[in-house]
């Protein structure tokens, strides 16, 4: 039977008679030299009525029959031909398989645990540089609050915690005008507290908890961990997914965000732990953070307070870490004097909303449960 | 047929005559017809397999995904009778995608490092760089991904070859960007254009050269229905900010407290505003692309013979909504089916005019080694 000949040296066609003969298509162009195809390496491609023969003898080179044509003539060894590379591509799946997991498990314990040792071993100089690099990024974000006094305050009981700890950084404390309640220690030594942390805070106590834990975090290193860890993850699953924007590599960036929650809270753990102690060493009460992570945890449940669950998703699961700081608490002096503490309070002013909107949205939230805000209390002496 | 177009030339397809580039070329030329026997609902296995074993390989599994894909598409065009084939083959694309990390990720990584170390200098110094280097790097990117991927298309056995340099390229992509910019938009028809002149006249099937001639696309206008798009994204984005506006004060957002959490009915408009309102920006803007199709493929020609691509706004329109329904549905997963359908949708609209000597072609080089590594770094795929 007849079929059309590509000799992949030009695109002229030619018409050749082609026969299945010894286990092989032979074949000839008319005045050519005759070919054989044998059947071992021959690849075909069917598509609408043709069917698009090769063979690596001759690479780039095609024949073109009917697809008819080609049933008829090869028969079974048709079928057989067909069926190969099937192997090959089930061994390919199953190596790019064992890949993926070798990079999905070192992701999930290699990266970690690589984490901890490469934090200690950052030069100082290191972290402190990139500290004042972060910390000029997250000053141009949240502005610094006005009230030098408590801004004083606010960095002197981050000076008294930190003499009590084994950290070569100098700590320092601010406030800065966020829309969250949060607070958080940058590479180098910084700590940075939202006015609204300071407005939810209802003593002085629960205020010097929170900035105990900071500089627990500062102490562990717990900071540069974070950022060689989602350095690592980040780097690593941005390397296999090739940082595209498919819905499957998506999915996998995303995944490499909860490994670092994971260990996000291992952290928050040690630092409660941490953060008590040097209270206790600083002879402070360690008895504000229960309360304070309580509250967290009660006003987390109601899901209309965003300021709330904000904190809950960075620290989560508050109700634990309230009953394991309740455990360890130990009583000790405030952490501040009454005019020490107005002035920490009137450090970021009124901030984003009066005093009277603030009290109402409070009594909104918490009902009849507890009595009106100490702390209003204190500023107003 | 006339004596007049049995040489080559010249043809008067309502562009213009077209002489043939070879009128050395005694014989015959053929007249292209291109055909699809693109069947879209057979690659709906096609897209299951590869997204799941994408999820199972993490991704890794891509490469060696969209080569299939583009076989099956090529195979699935004819010429004159015979189909296309695409010769590449996943693990070049993998080798160019290590290729790309290496040459893209370690110089990223250091300049990251440099911006967190360094002090604010550095960061003036670098940022520029690596801003302008990017998009210099993404024309260089989407040039040499054309030139793979020619390079590894065939048609009755003669390899196609995309020449040029894929550095003038990537200026010339820097240059159409910036300047685009600086017009608010205006010279994007014209920067478009001639970036599909700089690609296209350096086609080559085998030995014989596609040539693109600007004379020609620029009779197909497309500067009124680009104003068309500018002024309508315009009036949109007023209507949007309106929309906004009213949504806010409907759901008594205008005097909610600060830093409360936007309730899901705020989320849930917003994103439905958003899918009102892509399909209306995209229909304003799909006679320009229309136009744009149709403009490019009158500049290519290839001997005597011309092209024409019948596209029209409200077809191209629907054709762009429905792929990205289908791809926002499927989480993705119906990429090939999406791919399958535009190429049919765009094979069976494209015809030719005039007598092309594909006879005549010889045999091209083999091309690059690997494939296409920054162009898949910068999520760039047409297909």
């Amino acid at each position: 039977m007849q079929g059309r000949f590509h000799d992949g040296l030009s695109a002229r066609p030619s018409t050749v008679e082609v026969a299945w003969i010894d286990d092989g298509l032979r074949f000839a162009a008319e005045g050519g030299q005759a070919r054989f195809w044998p059947q071992v390496g021959l690849k075909v491609v069917r598509e609408g009525d043709q069917a698009r023969l090769s063979h690596p003898s001759d690479p780039d080179a095609r024949l073109v029959l009917t697809e008819a044509d080609w049933l008829a003539l090869g028969g079974s060894a048709a079928v057989a031909v067909e069926k190969r590379g099937r192997v090959r591509e089930f061994r390919l799946v199953a190596g790019l398989a064992a890949a993926g997991l070798s990079v999905t498990a070192f992701v999930f314990w290699g990266v970690p645990v690589f984490a901890g040792p490469l934090a200690r071993a950052t030069p100082i100089q290191m972290e402190k540089d990139m500290g004042r690099s972060f910390d000029a990024q997250m000053g141009a974000m949240f502005r610094r609050c006005e009230g030098e006094a408590g801004q004083g305050v606010l960095d002197e009981l981050g000076t008294r915690l930190s003499m009590q700890s084994d950290t070569p950084f100098d700590v320092r404390v601010r406030a800065v005008q966020a829309p969250f309640v949060n607070a958080f220690a940058l590479p180098g030594g910084s700590v940075l507290v939202t006015d609204d942390l300071i407005r939810e805070a209802e003593t002085p106590d629960e205020l010097a908890a929170v900035v105990a834990h900071e500089v627990a975090h500062i102490e562990k290193r717990h900071v540069m961990q974070a950022v060689w860890r989602s350095l690592g993850v980040g780097l690593l699953l941005d390397a296999v997914v090739g940082g595209g924007t498919g819905a499957g590599q998506q999915a996998v960036l995303l995944a490499g965000q909860a490994t670092d929650l994971r260990y996000g809270r291992e952290a928050e753990l040690e630092a409660d732990e941490r953060g008590q102690a040097l209270l206790t060493a600083a002879g402070m009460s360690s008895q504000g953070m229960a309360p304070f992570f309580a509250r967290m945890h009660g006003e987390g449940e109601d899901k209309r307070l965003a300021t709330a669950a904000e904190f809950v998703s960075t620290h989560p699961d508050s109700a634990r870490r309230a009953q394991r700081a309740r455990a360890y608490e130990k009583a000790g002096a405030p952490a501040l004097t009454p005019s020490e503490w107005a002035a920490v309070r009137a450090s970021c002013g009124a901030g984003s909303k009066d005093a009277v909107t603030r009290l109402k949205d409070r009594l909104r939230r918490r009902g009849d449960k507890t009595p009106v805000d100490q702390g209003d209390q204190v500023r107003q002496d | 047929m006339t004596d007049a177009t049995l040489d080559g030339g010249p043809i008067n397809d309502g562009l213009g005559p077209l002489h043939g580039v070879y009128p050395q070329d005694s014989e015959a030329g053929e007249v292209l017809r291109f055909q699809s026997t693109l069947q879209p609902k057979r690659f709906l296995g096609l897209s299951l397999r590869n997204g799941l074993l994408n999820i199972v390989t993490l991704t890794l599994y891509r490469f060696w995904g969209k080569t299939e894909v583009r076989r099956r598409v090529w195979q699935g065009v004819r010429l004159n009778g015979d189909a296309f084939e695409y010769t590449g083959r996943g693990k070049e694309l993998f080798i160019g995608f290590l290729l790309a990390l290496a040459a893209l990720g370690l110089p990223m990584l250091l300049t990251v490092f440099a911006i967190q170390f360094g002090g604010p200098a550095m960061i003036a110094v670098l940022y520029p760089v690596l801003y302008f280097g990017l998009f210099w790097l993404w024309g260089f990117g989407l040039f040499t991904a054309f030139r793979y991927m020619a390079s590894r298309t065939t048609w009755r056995g003669v390899r196609f070859r995309l020449g040029g340099s894929a550095r003038s390229y990537g200026f010339r992509y820097l240059g159409a960007l910036f300047l685009s910019g600086l017009t608010m938009g205006w010279f994007w028809p014209v920067a478009q254009r001639g970036l599909a002149e700089k690609l296209w006249d350096e086609l080559r099937f085998g030995d014989r050269r596609i040539r693109f001639r600007m004379g020609r696309a620029e009779k197909v206008s497309v500067y009124g229905w680009y104003a068309l798009g500018w002024v309508g994204t315009l009036v949109g984005y007023l209507v949007f900010v309106i929309g906004m506006v009213a949504l806010f004060a409907a759901l008594g957002m205008m005097d909610a407290p600060e830093g409360q959490a936007p309730g899901l009915g705020f989320t849930l408009g917003i994103y439905g505003m958003m899918l009102v309102l892509a399909p209306l920006f995209l229909l304003i803007w799909s006679p320009f692309h229309a136009a744009m199709l149709r403009s490019i493929s009158a500049g290519v020609t290839l001997d005597g013979a011309g092209f024409h691509l019948d596209v029209k706004a409200m077809p191209l329109w629907w054709l762009t909504v429905s792929n990205m329904a289908a791809l926002l549905l499927s989480l993705g997963f119906l990429t090939p089916w999406v791919q399958a359908r535009t190429a049919h949708f765009m094979v069976s609209r494209l015809t030719s005019a005039g007598l092309a000597h594909l006879d005549l072609a010889r045999q091209a080089g083999r091309g690059p080694g690997s494939g296409e590594g920054l162009a898949d770094a910068f999520g760039f795929s047409a297909i």
